[in-house]
């Protein structure tokens, strides 16, 4: 999953070859820094249309198993714990919203504010993962992990084999989210790398992140509320 | 009017045949029309010397292109009516059709009537009437194909699905698996028998066969299974033929040709009878013994392994009586269809051994045999005509074709008439 | 830049792409997009030539009734490996990325007056995806899977067979493939030369563009699916498998949502490349410049709503068959509008023989053939009848190998000179193309026939009564593989030793991508081209 990585270092990496003064726009040997930006944009907002699309395959097998398998998909949701998850969708808007923050201050040239609020994100990130842990350990100790504690998984095959697919894929997401975070965002930002004149991968990678977020909040009421 | 799909046998397949037929005739009409343009473009405007020559600057032709959208367009409409039109029939199943149950399993068809006669690899319909077949599968994708009724449906594990056909006319056709299935998918095969109302009846009330399973032991059952199918390869008094004698063989423990031991329990013997492949007692040919799978179910298997933990040296078992002989006089007036009957048919074991396609099982094939010569073991030639056929049935060990073992039962002496044995001939010449 | 071209190698020969860096590294780590195309072109072959002996050893088995080559298809399970390695070999592994990762790379730069993709970098990850995806397709293949390159459940959730693995490595190849796509067309909206307008654009870059749509849009469905598909093998997720309370129509339903639009990756591409030659050699602006562009942005978009036509008899409502039969009609109608301009560009044309038009006009031929087979299985009583006979693999052959791989192989022509700075033999390409078009139809007429006959496809054996067809058959592949390996083994061997060195614009084109040297420097282009006229200018204006 190193593509998204690789659709911004286009620009990002680029910038470090060349040695340019902190803030400048990269010099890209085959386009102008305007092209670069719009270039660079559209490929994120094409790529994020391929993922919304990986997606929707699982949505869509949710609504037609669901379909089949009423009773089960609302005895297997109430095994999930709606606390934890309301928690961990409260924290991920949060860190939507701070990873936006960073992308108005690197638009302003505040390196120090990409940082903090993309560090605010990156360790919402962190929580979300954490609490995910705490769940997928609970369902492990009512026997519903698949491999090894599941002696209660092939009673909701259906809805558990969906569950761990939708969210599993999500988290990985969430852990690529948080590194393209780290890698575009806040180490190039303590290098002052960021200015009004070039901030693109700030603003991929919030864009990037506000779909893991977009994502999840269309899962929790699926996985935890419908059922 | 073309007939490029051949026999009609239901009676929506002209409806198929006719839309089939228009768009044939538009299709030949549209290709050459446009591939003719084109190759009268080529020839005409070609560069004469290899050099250019003045073209005019044309970018296109807006009344062109509307004609050449909106007709293809009314073209596809039209056609799409045709396939819409026959389908509609396809799927519409008249009131009142009888139902047949369809199971499709790896790797055979089963059907089952609402008397609760079953039959496999064989559907047996009357003329004339609706047929409804309710399908499902009990493992993986199949698809229930006939082409003479131009139907087909897939059978699928967890629903049922439906086709229906009202046949024509009565005969033998043949039943394909269309959806990949595995291993034996070219061999899930059955065949359609359209019969004669009357004689419909006849058979379907005909339930000997059901009830005398039913209420048979299952050593019984084995063992009428083994006149019927294994007594040529399978001795049961110790004497090795194609296959290891059955003698003393359940908990038997040996080595394997490929150098591993086997114990012959429950597993091995079922293993044996539906993979044969998988584990050949050292000693005897790998490719010996053809596949049962479809052709035992769980029940018959269970019987053979019970009827085989009874041997016990002193068991004798007849071959299978002669099959009546009444279906082989029914289906086929000429000779030749008689002798089709006889080797086809399970109590004279012919096909397990010989096969009418060229390929070669435990004896050679039927396949282009009348009149071929063949060079026998002790060295010297024959050419098959009548006189030698009518001696390797009935003295089998007479003379022996290279490369194939003198395992061939004497046992048709008496249980086939030489005007058996004719039919048979005239069978094989029609196959050379 | 421009400093490059002008400069000389070492021994006095102009510095191009191919030249200007050596080493066997230099390609690998290789950014530039016609080092890029090599990098495809080369690996792609491997899987023509793994999946071609695939597709040869399974005619030589079916040439007779009961088993031929018992040596090397010693069993059924053999054969069905045979086809699924030459199904998953030949759709992902080579004709998928075929022609957009080849001559897309090669072309899309050149013919928009670019210097590049648009990422560059992210274009040779993509290679390496391939290259990892086709590992692990390869070493799947060590336990061979049996499933047909469809993966259909439950049998593909229940065999014993490394399904896991090669599907993974379908979903990887997946990714190359989006992100091939992704890229074009990032480019293709940015990167246009000065005064490039859409409507200047060259056909073959619509034919790429609207591929790329659908490789960016279709190609995650099928992804996910195939990830699916791992799920319920390795821990038992019910989806597909019914025996888990899973659905197979579905999967079908996922899995036909790409793979019907795949057809049109496939092809598309090779709309495009014949637009592009028949008004070149017949000295002709393109006929009806326009209609041809919006009907590959119809076909691109219609294709999306027709996957349903793969299941007429799969157990969908009979109402969606309906439905679907209506919806696939109206591909049919774009796809003969383009046929009617092609064949009109020729009117009054001066047209000359060489290897790319006899390519191009073969296609048309044989797209008439793959179309026309098509309106049959569209037809929804007609398709119940054809439906998994061998009318239809004669059908998507001639769609598959007649429209994508003849598309490429003309294109590999055409841009010979471009591409390796190279003139190939005209005699030897023509005879190579003479064997494949015979061996090509008498490989898959009597296919057709075969289909009307009701022989199913996916058959280790059948009844005798079919032999004679399959024996014709099995001796056109035969004659079919020979013309390939002829047609490609005189283009390398030209590459590599050819004597002719191929001027700027040996066809006189207009294109831009012949306006550069041939083959181009690093940096494509001395000076930013101007597009100042229509891509098909040919003719003189006071005839019209």
């Amino acid at each position: 999953m190193g593509k998204d990585k690789d659709v911004m270092s286009s620009n990002a990496a680029v910038a470090e070859h060349h040695h340019v003064a902190p803030g400048d726009p990269p010099h890209i040997h085959h386009m102008d820094s305007k092209t670069a930006y719009g270039a660079a944009k559209l490929g994120m907002w094409l790529f994020l249309a391929t993922e919304v699309l990986l997606f929707a395959v699982m949505f869509c097998s949710f609504a037609i198993m669901r379909y089949y398998h009423l009773s089960e998909f609302h005895d297997a949701s109430h095994h999930l714990n709606l606390k934890l998850g309301a928690l961990n969708t409260a924290v991920l808007l949060f860190s939507s919203y701070t990873a936006a923050v960073a992308v108005t201050k690197a638009q302003r040239g505040d390196n120090k504010g990409v940082i903090r609020n993309f560090g605010i994100s990156f360790a919402c990130g962190l929580i979300f993962l954490v609490v995910k842990t705490i769940e997928y350990t609970g369902k492990a100790e009512h026997g519903m992990f698949p491999f090894v504690w599941n002696e209660h998984f092939y009673e909701y095959k259906n809805f558990l084999g969906l569950y761990y697919c939708m969210t599993g894929l999500h988290a990985l997401h969430v852990i690529i989210g948080m590194a393209v975070m780290y890698i575009y965002g806040i180490r190039p930002a303590m290098h002052n790398r960021y200015s009004g004149r070039y901030y693109t991968p700030v603003e991929l990678g919030a864009l990037y992140w506000h779909l893991v977020d977009l994502i999840w909040i269309y899962l929790f009421p699926l996985l935890y509320l419908v059922g | 009017m073309l007939g490029l799909l051949g026999d009609q046998g239901s009676d929506f397949a002209h409806k198929v045949d006719y839309a089939h037929d228009i768009v044939t005739i538009i299709s030949v009409i549209c290709t050459v029309l446009i591939v003719g343009v084109m190759l009268y473009f080529a020839v005409i405007y070609r560069q004469k010397d290899g050099k250019d020559h003045e073209t005019p600057h044309i970018h296109g032709n807006n009344a062109l292109e509307v004609i050449w959208t909106t007709f293809p367009t009314i073209v596809c409409i039209w056609v799409a009516w045709l396939g819409y039109d026959s389908f509609v029939d396809m799927r519409t199943v008249p009131e009142g059709a009888m139902e047949i149950n369809v199971t499709g399993r790896k790797w055979a068809w089963d059907f089952q009537y609402k008397n609760g006669k079953r039959t496999t690899g064989e559907l047996v319909v009357p003329v004339g009437e609706p047929v409804k077949l309710i399908m499902r599968s009990q493992d993986v994708l199949h698809s229930f194909f006939v082409p003479v009724m131009r139907t087909k449906m897939d059978v699928i594990p967890g629903r049922y699905t439906y086709e229906w056909f009202r046949p024509i006319k009565t005969g033998d056709f043949q039943v394909f698996c269309t959806e990949y299935c595995g291993n034996e998918h070219s061999k899930m095969l059955a065949r359609l028998k359209v019969l004669p109302k009357a004689e419909f009846e006849r058979w379907l009330a005909d339930d000997s066969e059901a009830k005398k399973l039913a209420s048979m032991k299952p050593s019984d059952r084995g063992k009428e299974i083994y006149a019927g199918k294994c007594i040529a390869c399978h001795s049961l008094d110790g004497s090795p033929r194609v296959g290891p004698s059955w003698l003393k063989l359940f908990g038997r423990k040996g080595e394997l040709s490929d150098g591993g031991t086997y114990v012959a329990d429950e597993n091995y013997i079922r293993e044996s009878i539906l993979n044969p492949a998988a584990k050949v007692v050292k000693g005897y040919p790998a490719q010996g013994m053809p596949s049962f799978q479809g052709q035992l179910s769980d029940d018959d298997i269970t019987g053979v392994i019970e009827f085989i933990k009874t041997i016990d040296g002193t068991t004798k078992v007849d071959v299978a009586a002669p099959a009546p002989k009444k279906s082989a006089a029914a289906a086929g007036a000429t000779p030749a269809e008689r002798g089709k009957a006889l080797i086809n048919d399970a109590g004279n074991l012919c096909a397990t051994c010989h096969s009418i396609d060229g390929s070669k099982l435990v004896g050679p094939s039927f396949k282009g045999l009348w009149g071929r010569k063949e060079k026998m073991s002790d060295g010297t030639e024959v050419t098959v005509d009548a006189d030698y056929i009518k001696e390797s049935i009935y003295k089998p060990q007479a003379k022996i074709v290279e490369g194939y073992g003198p395992v061939m039962p004497a046992m048709y002496e008496g249980k086939l008439s030489e005007q058996d044995v004719n039919d048979i001939i005239e069978y094989l010449k029609t196959l050379s | 830049m421009a400093a490059h071209s002008s400069s000389h190698a070492a021994g006095g020969e102009e510095l191009n792409y191919l030249n200007w860096k050596t080493g066997l590294w230099s390609w690998l780590s290789s950014t530039d997009h016609k080092r890029i195309c090599f990098l495809y072109l080369y690996s792609i072959m491997v899987f023509f030539i793994l999946g071609g002996i695939a597709a040869l050893i399974m005619r030589t088995e079916l040439a007779t009734a009961g088993p031929t080559i018992p040596s090397i298809v010693k069993d059924p399970h053999t054969y069905n490996v045979f086809f699924t390695m030459h199904g998953v070999f030949m759709i992902f592994l080579f004709v998928v990325p075929g022609i957009p990762a080849t001559l897309g790379n090669f072309l899309i730069p050149l013919m928009i007056g670019a210097k590049d993709v648009a990422f560059p970098r992210l274009n040779l990850f993509s290679w390496y995806l391939y290259v990892f995806g086709a590992l692990c397709g390869g070493i799947a293949m060590m336990n061979p899977v049996d499933t047909g390159w469809t993966f259909y459940a439950p049998y593909s959730t229940t065999t014993s067979t490394n399904v896991s693995l090669m599907v993974f490595a379908a979903f990887i190849l997946g990714f190359s493939s989006i992100l091939t796509g992704l890229n074009f067309l990032v480019t293709i909206h940015q990167l246009r030369a000065p005064g490039m307008t859409w409507m200047r654009l060259p056909v073959f870059i619509w034919a790429s563009y609207a591929t790329a749509v659908i490789q960016t849009v279709a190609t995650p469905v099928v992804g996910m699916t195939l990830l699916l598909v791992i799920a319920e093998r390795v821990f038992g997720a019910g989806i597909f498998d019914p025996t888990k309370g899973g659905d197979p129509v579905l999967m079908e339903h996922l899995f036909w949502f790409y793979s019907h639009p795949v057809v049109y990756i496939m092809v598309l591409p090779a709309f495009g490349v014949v637009g592009e030659i028949i008004p070149v050699f017949s000295r002709k602006p393109l006929f009806g410049y326009q209609m041809v562009v919006y009907s590959s942005v119809a076909i691109a978009a219609v294709g999306f709503i027709v996957w349903a036509h793969h299941m007429f008899v799969a157990g969908i409502s009979d109402f969606s068959a309906k439905f679907f039969s209506i919806v696939t009609f109206l591909v049919a109608v774009p796809t003969a509008i383009k046929v009617f301009n092609w064949v009109s560009t020729m009117y009054k044309g001066s047209i000359s023989f060489k290897t790319p038009m006899l390519y191009a006009m073969s296609f048309v031929f044989l797209f008439m053939v793959a179309g026309t087979t098509g309106i049959y299985l569209a037809m929804l009583g007609v398709d119940v009848y054809y439906h998994d006979t061998y009318f239809v693999v004669a059908h998507f052959h001639y769609t598959i190998q007649g429209g994508a791989v003849i598309g490429l192989i003309a294109a590999l022509h055409m841009w010979f000179p471009k591409m390796s700075g190279k003139m190939y033999n005209e005699t030897a390409s023509k005879t190579a193309f003479a064997m494949l078009f015979i061996g090509f139809n008498l490989t898959f007429i009597p296919q057709f026939i075969l289909g009307m006959d009701g022989m199913p496809r996916r058959y280790y054996d059948y009844p005798v009564e079919y032999q004679t067809l399959h024996t014709l058959s099995t001796i056109g592949a035969y004659l079919n593989g020979l013309g390939y390996m002829f047609a490609l083994l005189n283009l390398a061997w030209t590459a590599k030793y050819g004597k002719v060195k191929a001027p700027r614009n040996p066809y006189n084109s207009k294109g831009l991508e012949w306006q550069t040297a041939s083959p181009p420097p690093h940096e494509n282009f001395d000076t930013q081209p101007v597009v100042t006229e229509d891509p098909y200018n040919y003719g003189t204006p006071h005839h019209a």
